[in-house]
């Protein structure tokens, strides 16, 4: 990565072991090596095909505000995972709502994720494990 | 394109009526239902992509073409933007790759034909069980030419006809026109179908190999997942992958 991380933190002890993102494609733009976990508050959410897409606003620690965005497996996979704790749909995300992403980043130092994990306001794991 | 679709599918839902009928009275020969994955342990790491963990033993012919690949999954695996994997490029991705593309598949059975339906891209394979013989008057095709019979409760399949643009599986192993994919398909219990699939092409390989699929039954319904959605994709993917940093 290219520091472009701020705000971000690195959880390398967090196992997540999942499949559910690589559904179109394997990981090769993203470091499967460490994770980073970032806060932040939702600006966009697309659940579109071949994959979901999350984007959020997220300020570090000098103030700065960047917009990350983060990639899960399809809907329709993601509305079938008996992982989640809820049953994902069009509209479970909202502008303005509170989201932690977790995951993989991208190797070029994009603010950009293949997402692990996905918290939302109340601290929900999205995911869940295997 | 756009026509293509509800016209495929709707052949193979037209016989959903008949889902419930099976080829003999036995118990086991129904092989109706929407699958899902659900592959054995000691396949998961590479049960998206491959048949098998190592690639089959391949020929020169095979080797070089294996070589020239740039595949997206496996070792030698490049982003998406990178690759010449014929299926970003929305080309059907033949059998018995299909199976490796992690969606659902819908069975539907009728006398004298069996039905896969996938959600990947909604691609339809008709297996011909009236007793016909292969096709001898078309050009070789992306997903070959099925014809089954029962042996008991196992559905034996013989694929052929294939052309060589599909690989046979995700991580870039090539085959060419003289392939024949045999599958056994059996329901191996009321919620469990597998697949054994062996793989002949004197051409690209060695020797006969083969590898195991499993399935479980779910609920589900076939969704709609359109390769072409991969298109819109590509400039997220090119954002993700070409990030300079911020330019002001």
């Amino acid at each position: 990565m290219k520091g472009r991380v701020a705000g971000a933190l690195l959880v390398s002890s967090l196992l997540v072991v999942m499949t559910s993102a690589s559904a179109h494609h394997g990981g090769a733009a993203y470091d499967g090596s460490e994770t980073v976990e970032v806060i932040g508050k939702v600006t966009r959410f697309e659940f579109v095909n071949p994959h979901v897409l999350i984007y959020a606003n997220v300020t570090d620690d000098e103030g700065n505000t960047v917009e990350w965005s983060g990639e899960l497996t399809s809907p329709n996979r993601l509305a079938r995972s008996q992982r989640s704790a809820v049953r994902w749909h069009k509209d479970i995300f909202q502008p303005g709502d509170d989201i932690t992403l977790i995951g993989n980043p991208a190797r070029s130092g994009a603010p950009s994720l293949r997402l692990q994990e996905v918290l939302n306001g109340e601290g929900v794991r999205m995911i869940g494990d295997d | 394109m756009s026509k293509r679709f509800p016209v495929l599918i709707g052949a193979a839902l037209a016989v959903v009526s008949y889902s419930s009928w099976s080829q003999d009275a036995g118990h086991g020969d129904d092989l109706s239902g929407v699958w899902t994955n659900d592959p054995e342990p000691d396949t998961r790491p590479f049960q998206n992509w491959a048949l098998t963990g190592d690639p089959p033993p391949m020929t020169d012919w095979a080797q070089e073409r294996f070589d020239a690949s740039r595949p997206t999954f496996g070792p030698r695996s490049v982003p998406v933007l990178e690759t010449n994997d014929p299926v970003y490029a929305c080309f059907p991705p033949g059998t018995p790759r299909i199976y490796m593309h992690p969606f659902p598949m819908e069975i539907v059975q009728t006398p004298g034909r069996v039905m896969m339906v996938f959600e990947y891209d909604h691609v339809v394979r008709a297996i011909y069980t009236d007793g016909r013989d292969h096709r001898t008057d078309l050009a070789p095709m992306y997903m070959g030419d099925s014809t089954g019979h029962w042996e008991g409760d196992t559905l034996v399949v013989e694929t052929v006809n294939f052309n060589d643009k599909t690989w046979v599986d995700r991580r870039g192993v090539p085959h060419s026109e003289e392939m024949r994919v045999v599958e056994r398909i059996q329901r191996v219990s009321e919620d469990r179908l597998r697949i054994d699939i062996t793989v002949e092409d004197p051409v690209a390989f060695t020797e006969t190999w083969s590898g195991q699929r499993h399935y479980r039954r779910v609920d589900w319904d076939i969704e709609e997942f359109v390769c072409m959605d991969n298109v819109n994709f590509e400039a997220y993917e090119r954002e993700v992958l070409e990030y300079e940093g911020e330019t002001e």
